[in-house]
């Protein structure tokens, strides 16, 4: 049964994510962004991580994605000259140094140790907060400082200049 | 695998009834706001098809599934479509976590008359809440008019500033019931004997701010504003296309906020026995039907606010309001 929902799942994110990658119409690239989004929290539910599908909902799925939207709709692409081909020395440049992130992330994959699960968790929300606020507070510190600093910048942008 | 069959089969008929009885009372609330704004405006409101009007939904029906499609020139017809489906889904998904009543037996088997009692209940409701606004986005996209992108442009605006607050303002509530599962916050304050709302009014006030906000009413309604824009998003909409709309936004999304406010601010099931084991179901649609007969009350009486200002509120009254709120909630916490 475990099975059958991960294929499904599997399938709808992978064909999802290439639509992504293949489709023109950049509202039809958002709305299959969205989809792979959706996709991957519905794999965070079947495993049993409610927490990061909620917040893979509310924060990327929402938040996150409703501002690429706002930006994208506004933009009047008819006017703007886009590019039909390949862009051929790139892809000389970067299909080496893709290969060669295949052969890590394969050898990866074989030789090095998936995380285990630790048994059944009972809150995922009350385990995830007491690890982030006890183990990892430091990281996590971190990134909130780096955010507010993301933030000020922005703002300093956004300001018209007097 | 008897035990699986049995629980998908016992899922498939809460869905079934939850979802057959939303849009039920979604079709009838059309009825019900008509006949409450034309009393409000000294009128009387449909009067004609049947008893007191009270066919008129059905007559509203038959006419937008009769009428001729039509759909704009230049609309981009996949998303055109998909639009409608992206405002209907998460509102009738919303319902799966409101908990109707506390769990019974039946013949040695517990029942919980809610679909999905997860712990995260509280984020979902709040992301699909928030997830239906890709309806209005791509609907006022999709049709190639200008009216329509004004106004899906607005409601995005909106949504992405109360979306924040009302994350903030339950807080406080979560934190006096240390959990997020609608059962579990129903059973807190049951335990505790007090409703929340005692100890949160603040975040009650700026939770009926959000709701307003999320599901488009007044004072909040500038994606529609029927007198600049027409109806806004949905005007290249027609037949049950465009009765899609309102009913996912207007009715099913304002009685599940409804109902969800009643689970973290009053209680939910919580009442005097007067209807013997009937009494908690009789409580909970009581109290929502009082919330949702609140926000029709205000669309029809209050005018409605600049775009400017309610970005505005959002971002510099409502969320200090609301951070300020959830320290001194949780020092008390602490505290006690």
């Amino acid at each position: 049964m475990e099975w059958v929902i991960f294929v499904v799942l599997g399938t709808w994110l992978i064909l999802s994510a290439l639509g992504t990658v293949f489709v023109k119409s950049p509202i039809h690239v958002i709305l299959f962004f969205l989809s792979t989004l959706l996709a991957m929290a519905a794999i965070f539910l079947a495993l049993g991580a409610e927490l990061l599908a909620g917040i893979q909902l509310i924060i990327y799925a929402v938040a996150i994605v409703v501002f690429y939207v706002l930006v994208i709709t506004t933009i009047p692409w008819e006017k703007i000259k886009r590019f039909e081909g390949i862009y051929k020395s790139e892809l000389m440049v970067a299909s080496p140094i893709l290969f060669i992130l295949f052969l890590l992330m394969s050898y990866m994959v074989i030789k090095g140790k998936f995380a285990q699960p630790v048994g059944l968790v009972k809150d995922n929300v009350k385990d995830l907060g007491k690890e982030l606020f006890t183990s990892y507070l430091f990281p996590f510190e971190v990134a909130s400082v780096i955010l507010l600093v993301a933030m000020i910048g922005a703002i300093l942008l956004g300001k018209k200049e007097e | 695998m008897e035990g699986l069959l049995y629980s998908l089969l016992f899922t498939l008929i809460k869905v079934l009834i939850v979802f057959l009885t939303a849009l039920g009372v979604g079709a009838y609330l059309t009825w019900f706001e008509r006949k409450l704004a034309g009393h409000i405006q000294n009128r009387l409101g449909p009067t004609v098809v049947g008893p007191f009007g009270l066919l008129q939904p059905i007559a509203d029906a038959i006419k937008l599934a009769t009428k001729e499609t039509v759909i704009p020139r230049g609309a981009d017809k996949p998303v055109y479509y998909m639009a409608i489906i992206m405002a209907l889904v998460p509102s009738i998904l919303l319902l799966a976590v409101i908990p109707w009543g506390p769990s019974f037996m039946v013949n040695g088997k517990y029942i919980e008359p809610i679909i999905a009692d997860v712990n995260i209940a509280l984020l979902l409701a709040f992301a699909l809440g928030s997830l239906s606004v890709y309806g209005t986005i791509f609907s006022g996209w999709a049709s190639n008019s200008k009216y329509a992108f004004i106004g899906s442009l607005r409601k995005a605006a909106v949504v992405i500033a109360y979306e924040v607050v009302l994350g903030f303002s339950v807080l406080g509530v979560i934190l006096l019931a240390g959990t997020l599962s609608t059962v579990g916050i129903v059973e807190a304050q049951i335990q505790k004997g007090v409703w929340f709302i005692f100890y949160q009014p603040v975040a009650f006030i700026l939770y009926l701010y959000c709701m307003l906000a999320e599901s488009g009413r007044v004072p909040f309604d500038i994606q529609e504003a029927e007198a600049e824009l027409v109806t806004g998003y949905n005007v290249e909409y027609g037949g049950m296309k465009f009765g899609a709309f309102p009913l996912a936004e207007w009715y099913i999304n304002v009685i599940a906020l409804s109902a969800i406010a009643v689970v973290l601010f009053f209680g939910g099931w919580d009442g005097p026995k007067i209807l013997g084991p009937l009494s908690p179901y009789f409580w909970f649609v009581a109290k929502t039907f009082a919330l949702v007969f609140f926000t029709i009350w205000l669309h029809w009486t209050l005018p409605r606010f600049q775009a400017k200002d309610i970005t505005e509120i959002a971002w510099k009254i409502l969320l200090p309001i609301a951070i300020l709120n959830v320290i001194i909630t949780a020092v008390v916490v602490y505290i006690v």
